[in-house]
């Protein structure tokens, strides 16, 4: 039964709208509405409703509005917004349709009662998000979307696999929280390969270690604009799908503890800064995950809490660096430098951001971040939390200090783009505003999370520990910088674990076909020859002109037979 | 579009004329200088107030900056290294790879102050 009307239908309508609008003005305020119309419906839902719809036999439950549901919701309808802010210039209508749909299947899949459901929100938002890439409209973009829609079309394919041995050994589609089975695989039925399925096919969205290079290979191949939209659903509707799901597993702790740190090495030694960006947001992800992991009200807080602040701060070094791109047609540090001097709103932008994905006081990931690293020690997993630490402060070194310092200062490029468009600036502006009114007032947020937060950030010691642990980082960049020790930004590419699949299976694979079609063209050569041996010999005896085809003398007859009744009167001579 | 050093600061933004004292070599010293007496202030300041801790290490006076600065250094230098191993040309994947490829302009508006 439908109590109310899911929101993401919104989107969908307004997606099938957008084509016959004309591109302009009037357009682009069409798609800042839907998001605020979005939002409206979401803030005004009592939690406790729910929408069920029958589907070939199924109850689908489109609705389940809860606490946790509702923040993700909320903080993906604003992410739309300022994503079409920021897009506000654009004309191009595939890639307009493409955002709202892909947030309309964000939202859509975040309200879901039922792994059905889930699966064809999962998918909608692979396909929906292509287009992000393929909008780019050159070779390159081609392929990078192609690898990006067979890893996020096999994560679907798997989650339906997944919940198809999952409801023939329960009898249930509810998407409610699983146990993630850890005994010995030998021992396991349909009901555990379905659940590490399921597992398997969030892990994939997640950007788990090793699983996790479509989207350093995907988000900066989009467009200035795309990038900025891409950056906010994918990842964190995984986040909320663990979250639901696999909330206190223990073994998520690890996996996310490692999310965190391998990034920030690659984000060191990465020129293109928006892939940095996406290296850094892998590691922020790992802060999530390791939440969920420990699964205390307070760590779970603590990740939806994270995911909200992230969205926003990560929207923005998007939206800056996406500036940067839009006026000097590069995003590569080795290009870019000393841009502050023309672009300064853009580098103040810029700064906060940065400022906030450190966790600095009075900045938004100081009042989330907080939470998860504070479970850690709590939960006592302190090598965990000495991790934690470290990716902490890795994570100021290379998005905090390296970002802003490549992009508009170092060595002066020579570039003096003009400043970002007002739209631009309006949008970097708000969620600049909306990230420092988070650190300094984190209690509206704090109202909106799942569980109640009895948590002080503002004690003296958290606040000069984390100032400490922040200097300590900056120390590090400027005595590495004056020394001419730090890595300077050089114009390459490199090598991650992509390169197994896109260079190493391929040629292992091309090794494989060339020894199979060897071994087999010997085989059937000889077997040919062979054969033809055989024929030309069969043919020099029993062909035409051959000894047995020469008819026989009446004589030998007569000859053969008196052989033969020889034989038979010796026989009987004799028996 | 950009011109290299021959542009006229008259066109920049007035908050982007006001930020050029950064260019300033003796500002850059005096900025760096600053993180110094900064780290120092704050290492310093852990005699002085009540540290709640719920970890053994969280104890030893400056340990955060320590920790901080040791391990981001460790950071770097551990990322130098595998640059070694791990740095290719930027056409190493091409052409089905955007690294190498220049951002098509119509996703663009490029403009300089200076036009």
């Amino acid at each position: 039964m439908i109590d109310i009307f899911p929101p993401f239908v919104i989107y969908i309508i307004a997606a099938l709208i957008v084509p016959f609008i004309p591109a302009g003005r009037l357009r682009s305020t069409f798609m800042l509405v839907i998001p605020v119309v979005g939002a409206w419906m979401i803030w005004n839902t009592p939690t406790g409703l729910s929408a069920v719809v029958p589907f070939f036999g199924f109850d689908l439950t489109l609705m389940r509005v809860d606490k946790l549901a509702t923040i993700f919701a909320l903080v993906f309808s604003l992410a739309a917004f300022l994503a079409n802010l920021y897009a506000w210039h654009l004309r191009d209508t595939m890639q307009q349709v493409a955002a709202l749909l892909y947030a309309g299947s964000a939202i859509g899949a975040v309200f879901v009662g039922d792994l059905i459901s889930l699966f064809f929100f999962w998918e909608g938002t692979a396909i929906a998000s292509v287009f992000l890439i393929w909008a780019r409209r050159t070779e390159g973009a081609f392929w990078t979307g192609m690898r990006y829609l067979i890893i996020q079309i096999g994560s679907g394919v798997i989650l339906i696999a997944g919940v198809a041995m999952y409801y023939a050994s329960t009898g249930s589609i509810g998407f409610e929280a699983m146990t993630l089975p850890m005994t010995s695989p030998i021992t396991w039925g349909a009901l555990e390969i379905g659940i590490w399925m399921i597992f398997l096919s969030f892990g994939i969205k997640c950007a788990f270690p090793l699983l996790h290079n479509w989207l350093q290979d995907a988000y900066p191949a989009a467009t200035v604009t795309g990038t900025v939209v891409l950056s906010a659903f994918t990842t964190k509707l995984a986040v909320y799908a663990l979250a639901r799901g696999f909330a206190g597993t223990e073994i998520l702790i690890y996996i996310g503890a490692i999310m965190t740190l391998f990034p920030i090495f690659y984000a060191v030694i990465e020129n293109d800064l928006r892939r940095v960006l996406a290296y850094s947001l892998n590691n922020q992800l790992g802060f999530m995950v390791v939440g969920i992991g420990i699964g205390t009200e307070l760590a779970l807080n603590g990740t939806a809490a994270h995911a909200f602040a992230h969205i926003l701060y990560k929207a923005l070094l998007f939206m800056s660096v996406g500036a940067v791109l839009f006026r000097t047609g590069t995003a590569k540090g080795s290009e870019l430098g000393g841009l502050y001097k023309t672009m300064p709103l853009t580098m103040i932008f810029c700064c906060v951001g940065a400022a906030s994905i450190s966790a600095f006081p009075l900045f938004s990931g100081f009042v989330t971040k907080s939470l998860i690293v504070s479970a850690a020690s709590k939960e006592h997993y302190y090598i965990i939390w000495g991790i934690l630490l470290f990716a902490s402060a890795g994570v100021f070194h290379h998005s905090g200090i390296k970002i802003p310092y490549f992009a508009f200062f170092a060595h002066d490029s020579g570039k003096r783009p003009k400043e970002a468009p007002t739209h631009m600036l309006w949008a970097m502006g708000i969620t600049a505003a909306l990230c420092i009114l988070v650190g300094v007032f984190p209690a509206p947020l704090y109202e909106l999370l799942p569980y109640e937060v009895n948590y002080e950030n503002y004690t003296t010691t958290h606040v000069i520990t984390q100032l400490q642990l922040l200097m300590g980082s900056a120390l590090a960049f400027t005595v590495l910088t004056v020394y001419k020790i730090y890595p300077p930004e050089l114009k390459s590419v490199n090598l991650d674990f992509d390169w197994t699949y896109r260079r190493f299976l391929p040629a292992a694979l091309r090794y494989i076909s060339f020894l199979v079609s060897a071994t087999f063209g010997m085989v059937t050569g000889a077997i040919n020859a062979f054969a033809a041996n055989m024929v030309h010999r069969l043919h020099h005896s029993h062909g035409p002109d051959g000894s047995r085809a020469a008819s026989w003398p009446s004589g030998a007859m007569v000859l053969s037979i008196a052989a033969l009744l020889g034989l038979a009167l010796f026989v009987i001579f004799f028996s | 579009m950009a011109k290299k050093h021959d542009d006229n600061p008259e066109n920049y933004p007035a908050l982007g004329r006001w930020l050029m004292f950064l260019d300033d070599p003796k500002v850059i010293k005096r900025i760096v200088h600053g993180i110094y007496v900064i780290c120092a202030v704050l290492f310093a300041m852990d005699f002085f107030y009540y540290k709640k801790t719920y970890v053994e290490i969280e104890n030893y006076t400056g340990f955060y900056m320590i920790y901080g600065f040791i391990m981001c250094a460790a950071l770097v230098i551990c990322a130098k290294v595998m640059r070694v191993f791990l740095m290719r040309a930027e056409t190493y994947y091409s052409p089905k790879d955007t690294e190498s490829e220049m951002h098509p302009d119509h996703d663009l508006r490029k403009e300089s102050v200076n036009d």
